[in-house]
């Protein structure tokens, strides 16, 4: 019954469940198989990955998507539910190659040199993930220089830079300055963020683009990321 | 006649059962989960004092009798003076005072709608304006001077409202060099060292950062300040479901513990130095994850706090008062008076916020103290309660009266009137007519009359002589 595996997907990523241990928003579904369980089954029974990924993820999350803006959902809801999807593709992202579907970049993320402040980056995180990204988090307080060894070592398309104080903002200028140096800039599509943060002090220190929460920051990597360009 | 320091306590949002729950869940989480500290000196402070320190995560440790001897030390009543001694407050026990509160970045202006940067100028005015408003009783400097440079910012905010008011003046404080130069002049303004630390005619704030954590730069302050043996609050501030538990019970648990941590901190420093329990525990708008500053639960959780602080011994600093509204509508009274209301009758010591504060705490409206002074009045009359007694049950004058007789003229309501019932300063009971003849006002327009009348008036400026010798010595000061 290949329909209906693809249907549970959807409803326990709406639910955001992750396993068969967590709670959905409606009552008595612990126990039942959450979103991990049921891909596993839905590989097992040979069921085609861009079905699964498509019909039962992408199609899921454009719901939880729609229910959080019509004051439905709160954060936490769409958290979980991104989460399921994350838990998801890791557990398919070794059957893509074979199926023929490109996966998504790889993306870095750190809160900057002398800010602690980490709550913001990681929706982000988990939003990104939820949207099918392979998501590398750096932490807080993280160095420039570290910053610019993860780039080199990782080879990650994008770069995601927070910062939630005024005082703290500035390295992550000094960050983009610091692969500068190490010719490394090019590489690497820089996306900052952060309450402080605005469109146009991203422009003034040399960043890409600018994401003003988390669901921005998802767009903003959608639009430049090369499998956009590609179907361009 | 003017009401302060009446005992509240009337309203307990937590049982004894409750208060000891929380108790025991913060005494545990400080014995077995414990809390970053990221200052060297907090660090080795408490280590000094007996905390169990892993240095490599910095977490420190306290075992529960440790803890309990730790916040026995601070004191259970903290006097805050004014530089007029009618504004003098004892805080501690169930009494109740209110202050203003801060630091908003923004003034809004009701005539226009917007807001505007604020600056040093609007500092000064908005301590002259809560100079003269009775019903708010501390004055906690409310504002950020966006035009100053950072390293000039403390000096000039507290000349401000030294300068301004005789009310006690609490304050942020930025830099360990400001600290040191506000209490300088605060020394000049007593007139020595030794009549600041006997009249504290200023306190300051240093926060922890919820959850469980003293911070690098905070808890230098913290350690500074309770050195000097200045009056201090360590307000934390747990948000439900961001930085707390997002249970109520799990969030005074993180404020319990964030506060308490703070306290031992200063103990461990200075023991006896005056030291006040803070909360500044709200919740977060679920959609965005936004602090937010007029909730219901607000109330509740700073009330409990209040419990907690009469469990601990300690005086409170509560939070309350505020509106998340952008204009002064419906919304930003029934927020600010809700939330007041709440703190009042619980018997918070010092409700901070109290007065003028809209937009998640972003920005403050002079019209907006004068609204929140009347809601302050209602409030400290609720806290009053009702005396029942002889006198007032009246029952002689009843049959002295009799049946369809009237009071009017009766001595006991000339005696009685003043003291029962309170007399607002800018609620309208005109008839309509009476309303529509004077121009229809609404609240804010007639709040906008008494800033006008207040600010044009006479300052409480400091003594000249006192004034000269301050701006000679320190140059940065704008007067």
């Amino acid at each position: 019954m290949p329909e209906d595996i693809i249907n549970l997907i959807k409803e326990n990523v709406i639910q955001g469940r992750v396993t068969q241990d967590d709670e959905g928003i409606e009552e008595g579904m612990v126990g039942q198989p959450g979103v991990t369980e049921l891909i596993e089954e839905a590989l097992e029974s040979g069921e085609n990955v861009s079905d699964i990924i498509n019909q039962g993820l992408t199609a899921s999350m454009e719901v939880v998507g729609k229910k959080f803006e019509n004051e439905e959902y709160y954060i936490p809801d769409m958290l979980a539910s991104a989460e399921a999807v994350g838990a998801a593709m890791e557990i398919l992202s070794p059957h893509l190659a074979s199926s023929g579907i490109k996966p998504k970049g790889k993306i870095l993320i750190a809160t900057v040199k002398g800010d602690l402040h980490e709550i913001g980056k990681n929706i982000v995180s988990i939003l990104l993930r939820g949207a099918g990204y392979m998501v590398k988090d750096l932490g807080n307080d993280v160095e420039p220089q570290d910053i610019v060894k993860a780039v080199r070592e990782e080879k990650p398309e994008f770069l995601g830079l927070s910062a939630l104080l005024t005082s703290t903002m500035v390295y992550m200028g000094e960050t983009i300055e610091a692969l500068k140096e190490n010719g490394l800039r090019d590489n690497v599509i820089i996306i900052v963020g952060g309450a402080p943060v605005s469109e146009e002090y991203a422009g003034s220190i040399g960043a890409d683009a600018y994401g003003a929460d988390g669901f921005q920051a998802v767009a903003v990597v959608e639009a430049l990321s090369s499998s956009a360009s590609d179907d361009k | 006649m003017i009401r302060k320091g009446l005992a509240g306590g009337s309203y307990k949002p937590l049982t004894p059962e409750a208060i000891s729950r929380i108790n025991e869940t913060a005494l545990r989480i400080i014995e077995e989960i414990g809390c970053e500290v990221n200052s060297d000196i907090a660090l080795a402070s408490l280590k000094e004092a007996g905390a169990i320190v892993d240095k490599e995560q910095r977490r420190v440790r306290l075992p529960r009798e440790k803890s309990l001897e730790l916040i026995g030390l601070a004191p259970s009543e903290v006097r805050l003076c004014g530089r007029d001694e009618k504004h003098d407050i004892q805080l501690g026990g169930n009494r109740v005072y209110t202050g203003t509160g801060g630091t908003a970045l923004y003034i809004y202006e009701p005539d226009t709608e917007l807001k505007r940067p604020a600056t040093l100028d609007d500092l000064k005015k908005i301590a002259r304006l809560v100079d003269k408003l009775d019903n708010i009783h501390l004055f906690l400097l409310p504002t950020y001077p966006n035009e100053l440079p950072f390293e000039q910012v403390d000096i000039n905010r507290f000349f401000a409202g030294l300068d301004n008011t005789t009310k006690h003046i609490m304050g942020g404080i930025y830099t360990l060099d400001g600290m040191e130069q506000v209490i300088k002049m605060a020394e000049t303004v007593a007139g020595s060292a030794e009549a600041l630390r006997e009249r504290p005619i200023i306190s300051m704030i240093s926060c922890t950062i919820s959850p469980l954590i003293i911070d690098g730069e905070y808890g230098d302050l913290l350690v500074a300040i309770a050195r000097k043996g200045i009056p201090l609050v360590c307000p934390a501030e747990p948000l439900c479901g961001a930085t707390s538990p997002i249970t109520l019970a799990g969030n005074l648990v993180v404020q319990t513990v964030d506060s308490l941590m703070a306290i031992m901190l200063t103990q461990a420093v200075n023991p006896g130095t005056p030291v006040i329990f803070g909360s500044v525990a709200t919740n977060t708008d679920l959609r965005d994850l936004k602090y937010i500053a007029g909730s219901v639960e607000m109330g509740l959780l700073n009330a409990a706090g209040a419990q907690m602080a009469q469990f601990y011994k300690l005086p409170f600093y509560a939070t309350g008062g505020m509106t998340d509204s952008k204009v002064l509508d419906a919304q930003s009274g029934y927020e600010s008076a809700i939330t007041n209301l709440l703190c009042a009758l619980a018997g918070a010591n010092f409700i901070h916020d109290a007065a003028g504060l809209m937009e998640f705490a972003m920005t403050v409206c002079y019209e907006k103290y004068v609204i929140d002074n009347e809601i302050l009045g209602m409030v400290m009359r609720a806290v009053e309660g009702i005396r029942v007694d002889d006198e007032t049950l009246a029952f002689d004058l009843i049959k002295e009266v009799g049946p369809g007789g009237n009071f009017i003229t009766a001595k006991h309501t000339r005696r009685f009137m003043r003291k029962e019932h309170y007399q607002p300063g800018l609620s309208n009971r005109d008839s309509r007519e009476e309303w529509e003849t004077e121009g229809k006002k609404n609240t804010w327009e007639s709040a906008a009359e008494t800033v006008r009348t207040i600010l044009d008036g006479p300052a409480s400026s400091l003594p000249d002589t006192v004034r000269q010798q301050i701006l000679a010595e320190f140059k940065d000061i704008v007067a």
